[in-house]
């Protein structure tokens, strides 16, 4: 049979090629890395079991990744190499049928791509079976998992992307267009989906099925929905919107081979893509020829010729010319340069909200967060820009060669640096033409939001003078890459890999920025930092790499391809002729820049700073906690008052804090010694107010000991001196701002925390937490949070202190610390503020510095103090609403505000949210600010105040002990006061928007199969479902009650911590007797209530009432931890709501109607009479125990009536 | 080496010597052994079979691949060391090659025009246009090359290697591919170049050289069997080349007695050409020699290097 015939050679063909073993290598490999050491472990915030069928599922759906970078020339070759070399004269004309054809070259495609996908799997179980592997974390040998994965995710995907690669080389006759198809795979499956699946554009489920390998899909599904069990045991099945999703994209695959193959001819191949049809317009028919005759005697005048320097950049310039039109007329320039704008025009459109709000399209926030991409780290699409640039390499130096025009070109008089960088200028053009429309785009996406303030300037400094030397430099390397390797494909694949491994050093354990090409570290830009001096360490490190680039441009020139030579010891050869005294001079003078930029970086980031990689970090919190975790927990006095004066120099970066801490021994036994522990980076001296001598002082692992001479006794306190030093010295690898609170002192916008200060005893905090780096370093397994009931309710609390601090800074700038503003003054050229809480307030003081426009009022004598950037104060309105609505609502709920005063700042630096950072303080992100102040509709920037101001009770003074459901206890009861406070001072419908904001999937989508609220620990739960249950509690208990049961829950557990044992003990004691099995579903067990309203109508009765018939359908089952679900029968009071005409903006109308019934499992039918005319309604109107939105209310259909 | 030619009365005709040219491929190949020749001024053609080696050394010549052994100057320039000196003063004509399809003719050959270090714009138009003229497609430069035929696209490559008065003019194998008429057109072309340049001509095609070239040489697996003026070798051949026309199936039997040059269908029938000092015998007739002649003479071996050593028949 010919089919057979023409697949067996097919294979065999392929089979005998390098690049089918070659990409069964590298997915391989990739596997075993990934399984091994790289990204699967580091996914899973705890335990996790190497082949759970999680990470074989995982490691498979990455691999997919890998493939559609690597493996499309396979389906290319068997589409196009009959067109492409030239023989389809010879294919067409023999006796075989279309199908045959078409048939067994896909078949040949398709299996050898399900083979080369093997790799996957055999490169995941070599790196659980071969040696090298602790066998704890090896599970059971499932041999479905990998059949699952094998057969579920890589087949179809075989089948998907083997069929578009294929149609694309087909279709254009070109066997590397199935690279194009390829990358449309790619961008469809991940960037595509994520802004979909994100922007709520459509519906997730919607949005899942439009991602073609499933890599966000599956990957979406699994990350976030499965539970720990569930990742170690559960089998990876299709179901739900995955399955649906494979459906389609199987089915429009085979669609697509039905529409390949229904337009297949075997016939004369004319340029029938777009440029050849549009060549034919444009140039006419084929040119006519003038008929035979002599040669008209035509005197060709002599033209001067000259081959100067200034002839030579002429021409270099003349090919930059030329090579960036070829490559602005190629379909993959018109991408970068229009289609990939107009995709970020509306990605920027769908990502300018935050929480449904819109968010100002200010420049700088559109240049960092959606216009640039660092190449060593690239965010998503991003990838796209290099793996462009690879491409488009090879394109360029293969150009003369591709049109046959190589030996023409190769003997003209023409030195090859001209030629290297003409093309290297060329790409240059056409990445400085992306950098021009980007800023186009940038600009249309403010001008269709109505935002004028364009700032063009801001946009060429970011954009060509931040992006595009990282895009240049590495256009170096990969033509550099290029030329030395010699063959295109190979020379893009060897880029490819480059750029992998720059971009996966950090994986592979390679930090320093020396070491990986074009690194450095990044650049900011905020509103209020400016560039902060990022700028500085990020030159540096550009121009030693632009040192290297040089370099390579040099051997590119001396090894740049010309003539038919291609063995590379004629190369070298030839390269040897080639190197002259002024190429040898400038390589000379490169390698002498690349070692003295080297040098004075290396000086800075190893000599001046010390240079601490990752794992020695690591280390040396192991060695941390095995040196001195026999202290934790010894008695050791407490801190009962700070006192601080801070100096900050904003110019210098430089500050210092002198200061003291009273502490108090508040055990039963003297304290002999005391344990210190200074913050790293900072210069710090202590004193004590008695003799005491230090006994140990580890500088490296920030443990000192000191001994009292006279023993601590119980009740006696003593006063700890400090002073605290930091003076930046050069630059880091990490740039100037990480790794110790010094580096945060900046021009404008100083953020300094209070982990500059010594701290006093053992600090658990810092113990190595994560699974595999303990086990790695002999530490013994860590519960990875004890269950409740385990904790010892008589803890205390870290007790808080009394705060008072003066803080100085230039005369221009504004400093904050934590405090009431007791005073303010200037002196000696600078500025001073008197800060102080009498109150004692916990957590990590914060101090800030900067231009700050400041408002200050007064609500029943506590000091409210809003410090914002100049120009923000539009969002102050807004702000305050929320914050005095709280303070009002909270202190009459759940006992009055403690804290002589409240400070909201805005925190310089890209941070988006609010967060608080100790009591009474509350900050911002500077991206917080970019909230719409002005929009109506969901109110985010009220609500979320309301949530932080929760955090003031629920946090701060209820403080959660370091348990499971730790996070229901503060997160979740911050969203219930926030709830509450919307419902209370707005009103239902407002309420009604906000669990629409809560409901969204992003970032905390609805996880059923987790732990009881009581034992909660992932954040769905403490974020979401917390507050929805207090809510329900709240209705059925009755609000008075169940916030009377939290205030009381704040007086007990004042001085030590809570735990969910504790909140449900108080809960328990304010629910009768008939909602304890209510409030049992709610806490301690894992309920679902699923409620369906399946028709409504209404009939007008004879009195002129309307009777209203409901049939609602209802369901309840209990999901356990490994996600299975057993529907129990149901039996309680459910509200039925029965609601007239909504007005304009209201979701539902006046409510006529809402009483609870009682409603059992399946199907009913509830009956009522209205004197008013209805038109919605149905079972829990309010989502009480339904949290889903959806079917449970309904329009009424009125019968009978016109 | 040779002197240098004799008189000096005009500038210094420009000779290119080739000598002891070896050159081998990593498959094992030897494309050239031990090459040596002599080519003056004027048109200068290269004939052998396909394969014989001639594109290795016509690229050679032109800068493009290297040789393992022996020197080539052209002038004072030494070839093979000093390759940015020849490209200055080279047209090369490859044996193949494309066109960018999208751009039109004229644009193309002023970039060329820089390339070949015309800098000034002005200059630089005025040459294209001589060119373009000169190669008859003057009134079709501003279509896209895409569009040009074989024909027109070889004379474009020839305005491309006529740009900036070369003294060496490498052109391989131009005739090949094209038809008749355009093949006229072409050599018509080619015979206005070569006054005061060395223009090396190779091909596989006799009647190329034998309409063209003064001087020429016989190449065959890498080794020089023949050089000689086109007229003075077909004289040398005179007399020593009989015709016979005889059935096919007769064949056979003349190969194994006699010295079978070539043979040839002439309507159904086969024409043999012999080589031999004497008439062979009945049935053959003294033929008038052309190069055709003098070519399987060389190839074969009675003339040139390989004789003595005789080959194969060539049929044709």
């Amino acid at each position: 049979m010919k089919l057979r015939g023409i697949f067996r050679f097919e294979i065999a063909y392929q089979l005998r090629r390098p690049w089918p073993w070659f990409s069964v290598a590298v997915l391989a490999v990739f596997a075993f890395g990934v399984t091994r050491v790289g990204l699967v472990p580091v996914t899973l915030s705890q335990d996790f079991i190497l082949n759970s069928p999680f990470i074989v599922t995982t490691v498979s759906v990455l691999g997919c990744q890998v493939w559609l970078l690597v493996a499309p020339a396979i389906a290319g070759e068997a589409a196009a190499r009959d067109v492409h070399t030239g023989m389809y004269p010879l294919t067409c004309t023999s006796p075989v049928g279309k199908a045959e054809y078409l048939g067994g070259r896909f078949l040949a495609a398709f299996v050898l791509n399900a083979l080369i996908l093997l790799g996957v799997q055999a490169g995941s179980l070599l790196a659980v079976y071969a040696p090298g592997v602790n066998p704890e974390i090896i599970g059971p040998f499932r041999p479905v998992a990998y059949l699952a994965a094998y057969g579920l995710v890589a087949l179809p995907n075989a089948l998907i992307a083997t069929t578009v690669q294929f149609g694309a080389a087909l279709r254009t006759g070109r066997p590397m267009a199935s690279y194009v198809g390829s990358f449309g795979l790619f961008f469809l499956s991940y960037p595509v989906t994520l802004f979909l699946y994100a922007s709520r554009m459509a519906r997730p489920q919607i949005a899942l099925l439009s991602d073609p390998i499933g890599v966000f899909a599956i990957m979406n599904e699994m990350m976030s929905n499965w539970t720990m069990v569930e990742k170690n045991v559960r089998t990876f099945t299709l179901e739900g919107p995955m399955l649906w999703n494979r459906l389609l994209w199987i089915g429009i695959s085979l669609a697509t081979l039905g529409f390949l193959y229904a337009r297949f001819r075997f016939a004369h191949r004319t340029a029938n893509d777009l440029p050849g049809r549009l060549l034919r317009r444009f140039s006419g028919a084929a040119p006519d020829d003038t008929a035979v005759r002599a040669p008209a005697a035509v005197s060709v005048p002599h033209a001067p010729r000259s081959f100067g320097f200034a002839t030579n950049l002429r021409q270099m310039l003349a090919i930059a010319r030329s090579s960036f039109r070829m490559v602005a007329k190629s379909p993959a320039g018109l991408f970068l340069l229009a289609v990939f704008p107009t995709l970020l025009v509306l990605v920027m459109t769908i990502e300018l909200q935050q929480w449904g709000v819109p968010l100002l399209p200010r420049t700088v926030e559109l240049i960092t967060r959606h216009l640039t991409a660092p190449i060593t780290d690239p965010l998503n699409y991003w990838v796209m820009v290099p793996l462009l640039i690879i491409y488009l390499v090879g394109e360029l130096v293969w150009r003369e060669r591709d049109a046959r025009l190589g030996e023409n070109v190769d003997a003209m008089p023409v030195p090859e640096w001209v030629l290297l960088l003409g093309k290297y200028l060329g790409l240059g053009f056409v990445l400085a033409a992306a950098m021009a429309t980007l800023t186009a785009a940038g600009m249309l996406t403010q001008a269709l939001r109505g935002y004028h303030d364009f700032e063009i300037a801001r946009y060429l400094q970011l954009l060509f003078g931040f992006q595009l030397p990282e895009y240049l430099l590495f256009a170096m390397l990969a033509f550099a890459i290029q030329v030395v390797v010699n063959h295109r494909y190979l020379g893009q694949l060897v880029a490819l890999i480059a750029y992998l491994l720059v971009v996966l050093s950090g994986l592979l354990g390679i930090h320093h920025h020396l070491l990986v090409y074009a690194a450095s570290p990044a650049w900011s830009f905020t509103e209020m930092r400016g560039f902060g001096g990022s700028v500085g360490p990020w030159l540096w490190f550009k121009l030693y790499w632009a040192a290297w680039a040089l370099l390579l441009a040099v051997a590119a020139r001396l090894l740049w391809m010309r003539g038919r030579e291609s063995g590379f010891g004629t190369r070298l050869r030839i390269a040897r002729l080639r190197l002259d005294r002024s190429t040898a001079g400038i390589a000379a003078a490169t390698a002498a820049l690349v070692l003295a930029l080297g040098g004075f970086v290396f000086y800075n980031t190893n000599v001046l700073n010390e240079y601490v990689t990752d794992d020695e970090l690591v280390r040396r919190r192991a060695e941390y906690e095995r040196r001195y975790g026999k202290y934790e927990g010894i008695p050791q006095p407490q801190r009962t008052a700070t006192n601080l004066h801070v100096e900050i120099h904003p110019d210098r970066g430089a500050a210092t804090i002198r200061g003291s801490y009273r502490l108090v021994n508040r055990s039963d036994v003297p304290i002999d010694s005391v344990h210190l522990e200074p913050a790293f980076y900072v210069e710090t001296r202590v004193t004590f107010d008695r003799p005491a001598r230090r006994v140990a002082a580890d500088d490296e692992l920030g443990h000192h000991i000191y001994a009292l001479d006279e023993p601590l006794r119980p009740g006696d306190s003593l006063t700890l001196g400090f002073d605290v030093r930091f003076e930046p010295r050069g630059f880091r690898n990490s740039g100037l701002r990480s790794n110790g609170a010094g580096q945060a002192i900046l021009q404008n916008g100083t953020y300094l925390t209070g982990s500059a200060l010594p701290v006093i005893g053992y600090q658990p905090m810092r113990e190595l937490w994560s699974a595999e780096d303990r086990r790695r370093h002999g530490l013994p397994r860590q519960v990875t949070l004890p269950p409740p009931g385990d904790i010892d309710p008589n803890v205390a609390a870290g007790a808080p202190a009394t705060f008072e601090a003066v803080i100085g800074t230039d005369a221009g700038q504004v400093a904050v610390a934590p405090g009431e503003l007791r005073r303010a003054w200037s002196e000696g050229g600078r500025r001073y503020f008197h800060y102080a809480s009498d109150v004692p307030i916990g957590g990590m003081p914060v101090f800030f510095s900067a231009d700050y426009a400041v408002h200050r009022e007064r609500w029943k004598g506590v000091d409210v103090q809003v410090f914002v950037h100049p120009g923000h104060g539009k969002h102050l309105e807004r702000l305050l609403r929320g914050v005095r609505a709280s303070l009002e609502y909270y202190s009459a709920q759940f006992g009055p505000y403690p804290y002589p005063f409240l400070q909201v700042v805005e925190q310089p630096g890209n941070f988006f949210g609010m967060g608080v950072d100790g009591s009474g303080v509350i900050t911002g992100g500077e991206g917080f600010f970019l909230l719409d102040p002005e929009g109506d509709g969901f109110d985010a920037i009220f609500e979320v105040v309301g949530h932080e101001m929760g955090h003031q009770w629920w946090g701060t003074q209820l403080k959660p002990a370091f348990a499971e459901g730790g996070g229901v206890i503060s997160e979740g009861l911050a969203w219930y006061s926030a709830m509450q406070l919307v419902k209370n001072t707005k009103d239902r419908e407002a309420l009604r928007r906000f669990m629409r904001f809560m409901r969204e999937p992003n970032p905390w989508p609805p996880m059923r199969t987790g732990l009881p609220l009581l034992r909660a620990m992932d954040p769905w739960a403490s974020y979401r479902k917390g507050p929805y249950a207090m809510h329900a509690l709240s209705e059925y208990v009755g609000e008075a009650r169940v916030n009377g049961a939290l205030r009381t829950l704040v007086e007990k557990k004042e001085s030590s911590l809570a735990t969910t044992i504790d909140l449900y003990r108080e809960l328990q004691a304010v629910t009768p007797d008939s909602l304890r099995p209510l409030l049992h579903d709610l806490f301690e067990v894992n309920t679902f209530w699923t409620f369906d309203t399946k028709k409504a109508t209404a009939a007008r009765t004879g009195a002129g009432t309307w009777r209203v018939t409901l049939e609602v359908e209802a369901r309840k089952v209990v999901a356990d931890s490994a996600g299975k679900e057993t529907e129990v029968p149901m039996n309680e009071w459910v509200e039925i709501g029965i609601f007239a005409a909504a007005g304009p903006g209201e979701i539902l109308g006046r409510p006529l109607y809402v009483r609870k019934h009682r409603i059992r499992s399946g199907r009913q039918t509830i009956t009522v009479t209205l004197p008013h005319r209805p038109a919605r309604g149905g079972i829990d109107p309010y989502n009480l125990l339904d949290w889903e939105e959806g079917d449970n209310i309904e329009p009424i259909e009125v019968e009978g009536s016109g | 080496m040779r002197p240098a030619a004799p008189g000096g009365a005009r500038p210094a005709a420009l000779e290119l010597n080739i000598r002891g040219v070896s050159k081998g491929y990593p498959n094992g190949v030897q494309a050239l052994k031990d090459v040596t020749l002599t080519i003056p001024a004027g048109m200068y053609g290269l004939l052998g079979p396909n394969g014989a080696g001639k594109s290795t050394l016509m690229r050679i010549l032109a800068t493009l691949q290297e040789a393992d052994k022996g020197t080539v100057r052209l002038g004072d320039i030494d070839v093979l060391n000093r390759k940015d000196e020849v490209r200055k003063t080279l047209g090369y004509l490859p044996q193949e090659f494309g066109v960018y399809p999208r751009v039109s003719a004229e644009e193309m050959l002023d970039h060329f025009a820089l390339l070949k270090g015309i800098g000034e714009r002005r200059a630089r138009r005025e040459v294209v246009e001589a060119l373009l003229r000169q190669v008859n497609l003057w009134d079709v430069r501003r279509q896209k090359l895409g569009g040009y035929s074989g024909g027109m696209r070889q004379r474009f490559g020839v305005a491309v290697a006529l740009l900036g008065d070369p003294k060496l003019v490498i052109v391989d194998e131009p005739t090949a591919g094209l038809d008749p008429a355009e093949r006229v057109r072409f050599l018509n072309l080619l015979s206005e170049l070569g006054e005061n340049s060395v223009v090396l001509l190779s091909t596989h095609i006799v009647q190329d050289v034998s309409e063209l070239c003064t001087r020429m040489a016989i190449i065959d697996r890498g080794e020089i069997l023949l050089e000689a003026e086109p007229l003075g070798a077909i004289e040398e051949v005179r007399g020593r080349i009989w015709r016979s026309v005889i059935e096919k199936s007769a064949l056979a039997e003349l190969e194994r007695e006699h010295a079978v040059i070539s043979t040839r269908l002439l309507a159904g029938r086969t024409v043999v050409h012999v080589y031999g000092d004497a008439a062979p015998g009945p049935g053959f007739e003294p033929a008038e020699p052309d190069l055709e002649d003098v070519y399987f003479s060389t190839m074969a071996g009675h003339v040139g290097r390989r004789r003595g050593q005789p080959e194969p028949v060539v049929a044709v």
